[in-house]
């Protein structure tokens, strides 16, 4: 819908994630998409009034990991649903892997994804391909990427496992301070892997993805950072091991960031027990003393983001036997409800920054503020709701999730950004 | 006298009990092949589909000839699983045989928990005839079952497996069984033949030195090298493999006690084991074969008495 002219916020809190603040209940007017006053009480016949219990505004989200295959996959996502769904989520910016066909490796294909949705609700922020058709043997033109609208560079759902490519990715974006991320995995210690390694794998007959896999990219893509002096993301670590890599890089101060999805922290591999595919993912889910770790580390302030890791599948691709099903599951919808929910001992003003500032800042986007003057990019939610996700109301194009049906904490209501308002008008009970 | 599932999926959801009621239903299908005329009218009405997915001979015949000594109808259908992956799926597959008016199905599949897939997605009834490297349930039982038949009982009983346990079904499937029956469990081969979580997820012992888990057994359950599934290194070559994890003779001489020698087959000669060994008065590999008829006619005498009307 277009965005009526003005718009009143009626009592909302402000998460503040750069000072760490929650306000008191104020009102907020909006005009032609920008902050226009923020005051204890705004009068204004005029706007649209948007009165919601217990409402909390943030700066928008991001989200650093999606993929809404589109072009080439529009069967399971495309830009249209896969915006409607990362609004539904609370995403007013998505980050979206490069492994589309053709594969996002050139203006042409930024072009596309930036001028296709620039009526969308929700800013995309593509992901430019390191290597060349992701082959992982030539490099893609970083630099052009980076000028036209590449914020960071991955060969996504497949990790450059050539330790020289990945060295001269990190030297070559050090030109224009680029970041490459990667999803760690070393595929020959991987391979034919099915499910992490470990009792369960053993129990349900299961081939095994062992954890070193994970371990050794992170050590191997750690060094190569270093040597290159240049930045390091590793989304969806899962893994200790891999965490105590990176603890040591920070200490040590080198440029190494990471982050973790929402299903790390909620699901382990003893859910597999049923060969469930939706329960497929990549990385894939770990033990219970991960989890734990996970949870522990971002107590901790180790690990900087959140990732959805959204992945949708068709039908034809998930109703199959285990070992034949597409790994991923949609995410953007769950995301909040999920961390929050589990992440209950983290402050609530920490995990907003884990999706707000700290992503921003990894990709070299401005800080959004909630001022008087400033553009509004915004996040309206309820942090203490309790919902039941229920399939109906789901945005993607799948329905590939393991979370039908859980009770979930903290309920996004909408978002504000681009000068359009998304709301949900109606809430589950 | 009733199973607690309603499909074989795996020893793993099994009770002691269930596998105590297949014993003694196997037992009186045994007597029966030992009779002049072999066959029983007892599932007559049902109409029974192997679908075999992967190769096999002895265990697709196997349940053939246990189907058509209850008097079952019988459907075999044999495909590659590169075959249907090109074309129909899985589900679609079945549904179209059932569609036929089929009862139970028994199937083969080179994916690990497909049969549990199945089982979610279809009315009748589901036999694992091996899934993966997941579970070979009726290989396991009528192990277990031969066991019990030689020496009198399984509990307590020393049990070796040896070979190839990481990419076996047979060797998942008779860990759960025997486990659940009160035999002590030890797997023995290469290192990178065997699981590395093993120990702690199934409480067996870990051995890499084939002559000590022989010196340790009471039985020493013999796999096949799946030849087939070395879609990695794992070992050097098959003359080394049969130098230092190859039963030999000698070595069975060596012992200072009698041990039961099994093998669920086809054996490789001269891989794993001797010719001398495999036929020697210590093997049991036949009276494997002839107990699996009995015990899969009692499995489908058990599961047809579960089934569920969907008429």
């Amino acid at each position: 819908m277009l965005f009526p002219m003005r718009v009143l916020l009626s009592q909302v809190r402000i998460v503040d994630p750069q000072h760490l603040t929650v306000s008191a209940p104020c009102d907020i007017l909006i005009v032609n998409g920008y902050i226009e006053r923020i005051a204890d009480r705004i009068d204004d016949e005029t706007a649209e009034k948007v009165s919601i219990p217990n409402a909390h505004v943030s700066p928008g989200w991001v989200d650093l990991f999606a993929d809404f295959g589109d072009p080439g996959f529009e069967r399971k996502e495309d830009l249209t649903s896969g915006c409607a769904a990362a609004a539904a989520g609370g995403f007013t910016e998505v980050c979206l892997v490069p492994n589309t066909a053709p594969v996002v490796q050139s203006k042409a294909e930024l072009d596309y994804l930036l001028h296709k949705s620039r009526h969308l609700p929700v800013t995309i922020r593509p992901l430019g391909a390191i290597s060349k058709d992701l082959e992982g043997k030539a490099l893609a033109e970083l630099y052009d990427l980076h000028v036209h609208g590449a914020v960071a560079f991955s060969d996504g759902w497949q990790p450059v496992q050539s330790a020289g490519l990945l060295l001269k990715a990190l030297e070559y974006v050090r030109a224009f301070d680029g970041l490459i991320m990667q999803l760690p995995d070393h595929q020959s210690l991987s391979a034919h892997g099915l499910m992490h390694e470990g009792i369960h794998s053993v129990r349900l007959g299961m081939p095994g993805i062992p954890a070193i896999s994970e371990l050794i990219q992170v050590q191997r893509d750690t060094e190569l950072a270093r040597y290159a002096a240049s930045r390091i993301h590793f989304t969806g670590i899962s893994t200790r091991e891999a965490l105590q890599v990176i603890a040591r890089a920070k200490e040590e101060g080198l440029q190494v960031s990471c982050s973790v999805t929402p299903y790390h922290l909620a699901l382990t591999d003893a859910c597999l027990e049923s060969y469930d595919t939706n329960l497929k993912v990549m990385p894939p889910l770990r033990s219970q003393e991960d989890v734990d770790a996970l949870k522990q580390a971002i107590q901790q302030g180790l690990i900087d983001a959140f990732a959805t890791h959204h992945r949708p599948q068709d039908m034809e691709s998930k109703q199959v036997e285990f070992e034949y099903a597409a790994p991923g599951i949609i995410g953007l919808e769950t995301c909040f409800g999920i961390i929050n929910r589990e992440l209950a001992a983290v402050e609530l003003t920490q995990k907003i920054a884990m999706l707000t500032t700290k992503p921003r800042s990894l990709l070299g986007l401005p800080a959004v503020e909630i001022s008087v003057g400033k553009e509004a990019n915004l996040t309206i939610f309820d942090p203490d709701k309790e919902w039941i996700f229920e399939e109906k109301l789901i945005r993607s194009k799948s329905h590939h999730t393991p979370f039908i049906g859980q009770q979930l904490r903290g309920f996004v209501y909408g978002i504000l950004t681009k000068n359009q308002l998304i709301l949900h008008h109606s809430s589950p009970q | 006298m009733s199973l607690s599932v309603k499909h074989l999926l795996g020893i793993r959801d099994l009770t002691a009990e269930d596998i105590e009621i297949i014993f003694q239903t196997a037992d009186q299908f045994k007597e029966v092949l030992n009779r002049p005329i072999k066959k029983v009218p007892t599932l007559r009405d049902t109409t029974v589909v192997n679908l075999f997915f992967e190769n096999s001979t002895r265990t697709r015949i196997s349940f053939e000839l246990a189907e058509k000594r209850l008097s079952a109808d019988v459907v075999n259908f044999s495909a590659g699983v590169s075959s249907v992956k090109k074309g129909e799926t899985l589900i679609d597959t079945v549904h179209n045989i059932l569609a036929m008016k089929v009862d139970m199905v028994v199937m083969r599949h080179s994916a690990s928990g497909a049969p549990h897939f199945l089982a979610r997605h279809i009315p009748a009834s589901v036999i694992n005839a091996g899934d993966g490297i997941n579970e070979h349930p009726t290989q396991a039982l009528l192990d277990a079952y031969s066991i019990r038949e030689r020496l009198g009982q399984v509990k307590g009983v020393r049990v070796a497996i040896i070979g190839d346990i990481m990419h076996s079904r047979v060797a998942l499937s008779n860990i759960y069984c025997l486990k659940k029956l009160g035999a002590e469990v030890m797997v023995a081969g290469p290192p990178t033949l065997i699981p590395k979580y093993i120990e702690e997820a199934l409480d067996v012992r870990v051995c890499y030195h084939v002559k000590d888990a022989l010196a340790w057994c009471d039985v020493a359950n013999v796999l096949r090298i799946q030849l087939e599934r070395q879609n990695r290194p794992l070992f050097s070559s098959l003359r080394e493999y049969n130098l230092y994890y190859g039963i030999k003779r000698s070595w069975i001489d060596a012992l200072q006690k009698p041990i039961v020698i099994m093998h669920p087959g086809p054996i490789n000669r001269g891989v794993e084991l001797d010719s001398e060994v495999a036929d020697s008065p210590q093997s049991i590999i036949l009276q494997q074969v002839e107990n699996g008829v009995a015990i899969r006619m009692a499995v489908l005498y058990l599961l047809a008495g579960k089934k569920e009307s969907f008429s």
